[in-house]
């Protein structure tokens, strides 16, 4: 039988992928964050673990050197990738939105035209801005966004946000959601279809779970 | 110092070394003489059209390379082979059989992100056939992509086989509008499972419509998958498609190719483009389908001239890969004979490499003179499996 490579993203989904994939056999001995090592296999139930940076997983993944993967839709919705995506896992809730500084508010969404707009997330959002046929400038930056307004790189920013914490500690508002992003399980076009029957399992049993979970919450 | 760009290649093309290039030769060869064997004949089209072409087919994307001619027609290089041919056959081949079946070895050019084995310019080999209507055709269609992929040099594949009007009779019988039948047909096209259950949910179907809807991508297997999706109630343009797939599947039988064909029904390539049955082959160490094809009964009227067709592409620059990352690509970069020649002796190594070359041979001719010791080194880089040494 051949390998299953399954692709994990470094950061807040990391720990509860690895559980809710222990739960349906899907584990190996020390896959962990700090792994130093890059490849972790289970000779057994022949899966194999990968850990990527999470930009980077969904390419991973299209290109079948893994055969499915645990991804934010808000990864998918930027990066653009041809993979199934084939379970919602609810978890890793969070928000893309639209967000000015405390004194810039202004009335109406179109007042916000031709500013700058720092993100993380150029194609979201340039397609949201264009939905609302408004022009703007995007800046791309890797990493505290936040930083864009307080320095004068941007007026705007377009960021994730989970708490809100963060936004409020840089006196920063949210004028508009532009969407809300859980956790997917993908899979590579060609692995989908070559180990189908694993695969298949492997998602009837991830919704047996979820759903005895959500049984629980209740 | 140059230019930069003077060294380098624009983005998406690539470079076809010694021995690659003749392991690509081999490979499409093989392929040709296949589609000969046949029935197919092979054709060759222009490198650009009009955009006119493609865009009468419904075949324009953004990603197609376009420019203008000196009297400012937009021209487009080719992103696709079928709408060529299908306006080769609607305007130049009106003799001869009804059934007229072409292939082709061609250059391609997309202007996208690139993929493994797809850069911007890419090469196809493939089949249409035109005139044919019914399971006969889309049988042979199946059978010649594995015959193909065999004697391309791969055995380990899949090809996956699904039937447009399965799903379009799904959608029928959803009662759903114009715009939720689209949506929905995306979300097969764009492997998106989650947003499709979504829909399905949000709509108005039945329970047992909507549990269909959510099963489609996981709908793949063998007959027994087509007993059972019939146990569920289809309307008869679903069943219709059910009995194709059976009829195409039994002949696909007797050609000995049905041990490679995978039942899957929620398949879909195209929006509007395919009419039937269709098809996609995967093949291990490829993340991305070699060869995709299917049934394109409306393309030809876009062209004057209606009648059925279907056909396949497959990807070589994808088998290539598959190929090279086992280690499996003929190498034919070597040579029989290598002739090198003392100072003054260069006729007579000129004629002794003729009579070589008239007996079959591989030959170098060394272009300086060697000493016998040079000679030897020279042969081994020249990578000839024998030296003949020309002296007085």
């Amino acid at each position: 039988m051949d390998y299953i490579t399954v692709a994990l993203p470094k950061g807040k989904l990391f720990q509860r992928s690895v559980e809710l994939l222990y739960k349906v056999g899907y584990s190996a001995d020390n896959v962990t964050e700090d792994s130093r090592k890059l490849v972790i296999s289970n000779e057994d139930s022949k899966v194999r673990f990968i850990i990527t940076k999470t930009v980077d997983l969904p390419t991973y993944v299209e290109y079948g050197a893994a055969d499915i993967g645990i991804i934010g839709k808000d990864v998918l919705l930027e990066e653009r990738k041809d993979v199934y995506e084939l379970l919602d896992l609810k978890y890793g809730r969070c928000r893309l939105m639209l967000a000015v500084p405390e004194q810039m508010q202004r009335p109406r969404l179109t007042d916000y035209a031709h500013l700058r707009v720092a993100t993380k997330y150029p194609n979201c959002a340039q397609e949201y801005f264009r939905s609302l046929g408004i022009q703007t400038e995007i800046i791309k930056l890797n990493g505290s966004i936040e930083l864009g307004p307080m320095v004068g790189l941007s007026e705007l920013i377009v960021d994730i946000v989970e708490t809100g914490r963060t936004l409020k500690e840089n006196k920063l508002v949210e004028v508009d959601s532009i969407y809300t992003a859980t956790a997917r399980l993908i899979a590579n076009r060609v692995s989908f279809k070559l180990k189908f029957d694993r695969l298949d399992k492997l998602v009837r049993d991830l919704r047996k779970v979820l759903d005895e979970e959500e049984e629980q919450c209740k | 110092m140059l230019n930069n760009k003077a060294l380098q290649v624009p983005y998406g093309t690539r470079d076809v070394l010694p021995g690659e290039a003749g392991a690509r030769r081999i490979i499409e060869n093989k392929l040709a003489s296949t589609f000969k064997a046949w029935g197919y004949d092979e054709v060759v089209t222009p490198t650009f059209e009009y955009l006119d072409t493609f865009a009468a087919a419904g075949q324009l994307s953004d990603s197609s390379f376009k420019f203008f001619d000196r009297r400012n027609n937009i021209l487009l290089l080719r992103s696709d082979m079928t709408t060529p041919l299908a306006r080769l056959v609607a305007t130049r081949l009106n003799e001869g059989p009804a059934v007229k079946r072409l292939f082709y070895l061609a250059n391609l050019f997309r202007y996208e992100e690139t993929q493994a084995g797809r850069q911007c310019e890419f090469n196809q080999a493939g089949v249409e056939m035109m005139g044919a209507a019914g399971p006969s055709a889309d049988a042979e269609m199946l059978a010649l992509a594995v015959a193909s992929l065999q004697a391309a040099g791969l055995n380990d594949f899949v090809i996956s086989v699904g039937q447009i009007d399965f799903i379009n009779g799904l959608i029928e019988a959803a009662e759903v509008t114009e715009l939720q039948a689209q949506e929905l047909k995306r979300c097969l096209i764009e492997h998106d499972v989650v947003r499709l259950e979504a829909l399905a949910d949000g709509s108005r179907m039945s329970p047992e419509q909507k549990d269909l809807f959510k099963e489609l991508p996981f709908l793949h297997g063998g007959l027994e998958l087509l007993d059972k999706v019939e146990a569920c109630g289809l309307n008869n343009k679903s069943s219709k498609a059910v009995q194709d797939l059976r009829e195409i599947y039994a002949l696909a039988e007797v050609y000995g190719a049905a041990g490679y064909l995978r039942f899957d029904l929620g398949l879909l390539r195209d929006l509007d483009y395919y009419t039937g049955m269709l098809f996609e082959g995967y093949a291990e160490d490829m993340g991305f389908p070699i060869i995709g094809g299917g049934r394109y009964d409306t393309m030809m009227e876009n062209f004057g001239r209606s009648c059925p067709a279907t056909g396949f592409a497959i990807g070589i620059d994808r088998i290539m890969l598959i190929l090279s990352r086992r280690r499996q690509l003929d190498n034919i970069s070597s040579w029989d004979v290598l002739v090198a020649w003392q100072a003054g002796c260069l006729p007579q190594a000129i004629a002794q490499c003729m009579r070589l070359r008239r007996s079959g041979k591989t030959v170098k001719l060394a272009a300086e003179p060697f000493n016998q010791s040079e000679a030897v080194d020279a042969q081994r880089a020249n990578a000839c499996d024998t030296l003949l040494y020309i002296e007085d």
